[in-house]
């Protein structure tokens, strides 16, 4: 019994009567209830404890209620008794409550939140000391009816927030809301607001969130039905009437502007307040309001940002765009259309005269729309995939099918190959040779586009063939860098022929080093010469068009050369490709001439003019006799010796052919004493362009061809229409191929009979 | 403060109205107690704290116990299918602890279940329950002196209801 129980309370009566028990503990509930910072003393706290432990301890409860088992239920055992206090402590909760209730009608608003907060801490913080003091008939009697599973039975402190949740909540939380959301509003106009009122409602909320199969859990629903939902209305609301009032007064930049800030704010609301739970709802409550809705707006505004530049702008209108599902396909579809006609006007400047196009001109002008997109690829769109496909499909467009490919789709490639080349031949100016490998790095984008792979190759074989046997490649460095990128560009074909170009010239070097050595242990004086062996099969060149005798002095050597060759590899059969060579010959007989002049001629030229050794004068039919040389061999050949006026075309020759005959100019007079007479000829190369196109359609047949047998090698038989996209799909690394042109080839290895035609449009292979 | 807490001592204030001072530590093994503290702070640390339903020899002796068990880990409430539990083994100590006679047993196990301290009240049940391990329904109401209030009928009943429980 408690030895000190204070004035004003009554005592607690007899241990088993819940009249007098419950009495005692109301007193002390109420005082907890509503003078708790009063603070509690020792003996109202033992005393209340003591009361629900002895009343649930009592005699009459702690009867083992034997005679009711024999009767009926057998499993109960022991009846505990407690069912009583705790009916009696929530009515009084409720009743508590409801007094809470009809205070609360005296406030609105910020007041009401005031009020709300106050008494859900001061209740709660009461709930948690009440619970303390019926800690026995939790551990008992609840414990019990839980285990038993009973619904609707908590221990102390979750009945108390039940009844809270049931009476109070259910009649105050859409006022309490209402008052929320008016706050909210004022801090989206811009008031300052005391948010941490709205932090503690969010906190109740939660707190109610009381799982039905388990007290022990909370979950978010009611928090979700009472406090998200309206929350996000409200948001919607607000959102859909500010955007449109602010779009129909200012400029989409500065609604996007807006759009912007507001979208930060409101991540940073949840942040400071809310619940992170609503979080990912309000961030697409905001994005539908915000962005969805005006998403047609802004997508129209795009091309005027794309027209001027507005790359801020872009990359504003990207973030909001990314934010909603689908939201920049559109962009995306005018990005490219913009790219590409870019690309197109650009090339059409400087196609104005395309016959002369310099190569370079036309590259610069491909490069400089594609880094400029990139550029807002990378700073605006921040390098997305999408974007940059976009980007990819654009260029390539613009780069295949431009003002400068009219005529035909391999102008392109050309233009690169010669732009490539260009910077790979010994130039005269050194600036570029700082940054070759950074242009290089630029001709392998543009060459990334190139459909007509095999023209480019084409067209690099030749020029590199003719950059290493005149021996002016710039460096040996640059040469194997381009090489190795195309080879990852296209993989190891595509630059085999051209690797085994650049070894032939490595393997030529150390057979010139072994000749010489020859040479000089032989102790015969020969010419100072050097060789190149070639591969026959690798390098795109064709044996000399015309008949010719070199001289003397020539054929000795290269007499002398073969035979060591061939000593070295037999069987192998060298073919001299005359109109490649060339060399130097020294005129010591020129008058007035401080020292003789040098001559760096071609071979045939060089064949003319010692001819001079034996006399002045030679007619043409006499050097081409001598010389065995054709026409359109010997004619330009002459012809530049004329021009250059190391020879003199005699009085009653009008011009170089049969009939002239030519002298010798003791007078010749140079600024240089190194002459070059050895220049190429315009049409030479204009003949060269024009085979090249033409072996181009040769071996696209060939590789269309190997492709079609390669398939049916591995297929056996297939439809002729797969046949056909399958061939496209092999080939498309090299060029893009006519459905044509293949039907064709299908044809061709038909009548070769490589292939046979089988029932039901099938074709099968024939081994 | 946990430092400040170790040496910290209470007064508790046993029915009779005698005062024992004891360490806080050892009074917290009691679940009732320690809620006190928590819920009145200074008011409890300062005050003799009564214990109204215990008297001062069985109070000494639940807080000897709770002495001896000072550093045990705090049980969580969740403990209940701990397989402690489920036997009736107990540790030599509490044994030694328990040879008390039979109303003191009964004194320590009310005053365990009111102060709430779940360890000693389980001591105290595996005592009770050894003691009645292997008896007869004789042998049982002689142990803990019993009369018998069952008619023969009701104990014929409960026997056949019990029937699959019997040793054999």
């Amino acid at each position: 019994m408690p030895s000190a129980v204070l004035a004003g309370m009554p005592q607690p009566g007899a241990q088993d009567d819940i009249e007098a028990t419950w009495n005692y503990l109301q007193h002390g509930v109420t005082r907890i209830m509503n003078n708790l910072q009063d603070g509690l003393d020792l003996q109202n706290y033992m005393g209340i404890y003591t009361a629900v432990h002895n009343f649930c301890t009592s005699q009459k409860a702690g009867t083992f209620s034997i005679t009711s088992t024999i009767v009926g239920q057998t499993q109960r055992g022991a009846h505990l008794i407690g069912e009583d206090l705790y009916k009696r402590l929530a009515e009084y909760l409720a009743e508590h409550l409801k007094d809470l209730v009809a205070q609360s009608k005296a406030h609105t608003d910020e007041a009401l939140l005031t009020f709300y907060i106050r008494e859900w801490q001061r209740y709660t913080s009461a709930g948690k000391y009440v619970h303390h003091l019926f800690k026995y008939l939790n551990r008992h009697w609840v414990k019990r009816e839980i285990d038993e599973g009973k619904k609707n039975v908590y221990d102390v402190y979750t009945l108390h927030l039940v009844q809270w949740r049931d009476v109070l909540f259910a009649q105050v939380s859409s006022k309490v809301m209402d008052a929320v959301l008016k706050l909210v509003e004022k801090q989206r106009n811009g008031e300052t607001i005391e948010h941490n009122q709205i932090k503690q409602v969010v906190d109740s909320f939660v707190s109610l969130g009381l799982d039905d199969g388990d007290s022990s859990k909370t979950n978010l629903e009611v928090y979700r039905f009472h406090f998200e939902r309206p929350f996000l209305e409200a948001t919607k609301a607000f959102y859909q009437k500010e955007s449109q009032q602010f779009v129909a007064d200012n400029s989409v930049v500065e609604y996007m502007k807006k759009a912007e800030a507001r979208l930060e704010e409101e991540e940073e609301r949840v942040k400071t307040y809310l619940h992170p739970d609503i979080a990912i709802a309000l961030k697409k409550a905001c994005n539908q309001v915000l962005i969805a809705d005006h998403s047609n707006l802004l997508r129209d505004e795009f091309q005027v940002l794309l027209d001027n530049d507005r790359e801020e702008d872009m990359a504003r209108m990207y973030s909001l765009l990314s934010r909603i599902p689908e939201g920049l396909d559109p962009l995306r579809t005018k990005f490219e259309t913009h790219v590409r006609n870019a690309g197109l006007a650009a090339v059409a400047k400087v196609a104005s005269d395309a016959e002369k196009l310099e190569p370079k001109v036309y590259v610069d002008a491909l490069l400089e729309i594609h880094s400029q997109y990139q550029g807002l690829v990378k700073r605006a769109f921040k390098d997305e995939p999408e974007f940059t496909r976009s980007l990819d499909n654009a260029c390539r467009e613009f780069v295949n099918r431009n003002e400068v490919c009219k005529s035909g789709s391999t102008k392109s490639p050309e233009l690169l190959a010669k732009y490539t080349d260009v910077l790979l031949r010994k130039s005269t100016t050194g600036t570029e040779e700082t940054d070759l490998e950074g242009t290089l790095v630029q001709i392998m984008t543009v060459f990334k586009y190139i459909e007509d792979k095999d023209v480019f190759q084409k067209f690099y074989s030749r020029m590199l063939a003719r950059r290493l046997v005149h021996s002016n490649s710039s460096s040996d460095d640059a040469e194997t860098s381009m090489i190795s990128k195309l080879k990852e560009a296209c993989g190891f074909e595509y630059t085999n022929k051209l690797q085994r170009m650049f070894q032939d010239m490595q393997i030529s070097k150390d057979l010139n080093a072994g000749f010489r050595e020859h040479i000089q242990a032989l102790g015969t004086k020969g010419l100072d010469s050097s060789y190149s062996v070639l591969g026959t099969g690798f390098w795109p060149l064709a044996p000399p068009g015309t008949n010719f005798n070199p001289p003397e002095e020539i054929t000795a050597d290269c007499e002398r050369f073969s035979r060591f060759y061939k000593n070295k590899h037999e069987g192998r059969k060298l073919t001299w490709l005359w109109q490649l060579c060339k060399g130097e010959v020294k005129a010591t007989y020129i008058k007035g001439a401080k020292m003789p002049y040098t001559f760096q001629v071609s071979i045939y030229q060089m064949a003319i003019l010692l001819l001079f050794n034996e006399k002045d004068k030679n007619t043409y039919e006499e050097i081409s006799t001598t010389t065995q040389l054709n026409s359109e061999a010997l004619d330009p050949s002459l012809g530049i010796l004329v021009k250059a006026k190391v020879l003199n075309l005699d009085p009653g020759s009008d011009k170089v052919g049969p009939g002239a005959s030519f002298s010798l100019n003791y007078e010749f007079k140079n600024k240089k004493y190194r002459v070059n007479l050895n220049v190429g000829m315009k049409s030479e190369t204009k003949q060269e362009e024009a085979e090249t196109n033409k072996t181009i359609e040769e071996d696209r047949k060939l590789l269309l061809q190997s492709a079609i047998v390669r398939i049916m090698k591995a297929r056996k038989r297939m439809k002729h229409q797969q046949l056909v996209s399958e061939t496209i799909n092999q080939i498309r690394g090299r060029f893009v191929p006519k459905v044509g042109d293949i039907k064709k080839c299908i044809e061709i290895l038909l009548d070769k009979e490589y292939l046979e035609r089988l029932e039901d449009d099938d074709i099968g292979y024939l081994a | 403060m946990s430092a400040d807490k170790n040496s910290q001592k209470i007064t508790l204030t046993s029915n009779e109205g005698t005062n024992i001072e004891v360490d806080r530590v050892v009074a917290e093994r009691s679940m009732l107690i320690k809620n006190l503290i928590e819920d009145l702070q200074d008011e409890a640390l300062n005050n003799p704290i009564p214990i109204p339903n215990v008297n001062d020899p069985v109070l000494r002796k639940v807080l000897e116990w709770c002495e001896h068990h000072r550093n045990d880990a705090v049980q969580t409430a969740d403990d209940d299918n701990d397989n402690r539990k489920k036997t009736t083994d107990i540790d030599e100590w509490d044994s030694k602890f328990m040879q008390v006679d039979q109303e003191m047993l009964f004194e320590i196990i009310l005053a365990a279940n009111y102060l709430d301290i779940k360890a000693l009240l389980d001591v105290g049940c595996k005592t009770v329950a050894n003691m009645i391990k292997g008896k007869s329904p004789e042998e049982i109401r002689k142990t803990f002196n019993i009369t018998n209030d069952f008619t023969p009928e009701e104990e014929e009943q409960i026997r056949r209801e019990n029937e699959w429980a019997e040793d054999r």
